[in-house]
């Protein structure tokens, strides 16, 4: 059976361009992340390269995280206003859940209570998955605020 | 806010995703409406009523 054929209701043409903007989202977001970990290990391996070309290397995945950054506000621009208002709330409990894990972890760490593991806190990549984490738990809860 | 959109909408007919897709927004504004979850915006109330041929208060009143 021939899919292209097939009518499409408005509701699935929505979807399939919701789609399509999520994953050229996260298209740049792969590539900023590759980008990062090519240029980590690259610099690593060569102390002997001048430090103009470490930096151009080390802030190279600066720019798929900028389109990354683009493509995102982009999609928000595009969402309807109930999307665009869940979405602006899941980034704000993401945000000031972060800054209170952050204020947690520093605290405790203050007081020598820290894992040791983390000794100077959770870092960047601490930070993002944080984020991540709390991207996630905020989206189910809008979901089921406004089913 | 109250509102009379679900009385509105069963009155022609018409599911939540065609009135979404009348109005250029998700099925799931529409429910969040329909249920009194989410009070839309100015621009959004008036094209409802602007659908629906009625006045914005007629549609859309102050719970209070």
């Amino acid at each position: 059976m021939n899919h292209a054929t097939l009518p499409q209701s408005p509701e699935s043409r929505a979807n399939r361009s919701a789609f399509l903007k999520s994953m050229k989202l996260n298209l740049w977001l792969a590539v900023a992340t590759g980008t990062y970990l090519v240029t980590l290990f690259a610099v690593r391996q060569h102390p002997e390269w001048s430090p103009g070309w470490k930096v151009v290397l080390t802030l190279s995945p600066v720019l798929p995280g900028l389109l990354y950054a683009r493509a995102g506000l982009r999609m928000l621009r595009e969402m309807d206003e109930l999307q665009r208002r869940m979405q602006m709330e899941v980034w704000l409990f993401a945000a000031l859940g972060t800054v209170f894990v952050h204020t947690v972890v520093n605290v405790l760490t203050a007081h020598g209570l820290g894992w040791e593991k983390y000794p100077d806190g959770l870092g960047m990549g601490g930070t993002y998955m944080s984020m991540f984490i709390l991207w996630c738990v905020g989206t189910v809860i809008a979901n089921c605020r406004y089913r | 806010m109250k509102n009379r959109v679900r009385q509105l909408r069963t009155g022609r007919e018409w599911s939540q995703g065609e009135l979404a897709d009348r109005l250029g927004v998700s099925r799931q504004t529409i429910n969040a409406i329909e249920t009194e979850k989410y009070d839309p915006s100015l621009p959004l109330a008036f094209k409802i009523a602007r659908l629906f041929k009625q006045p914005v208060e007629e549609i859309f009143s102050d719970a209070g």
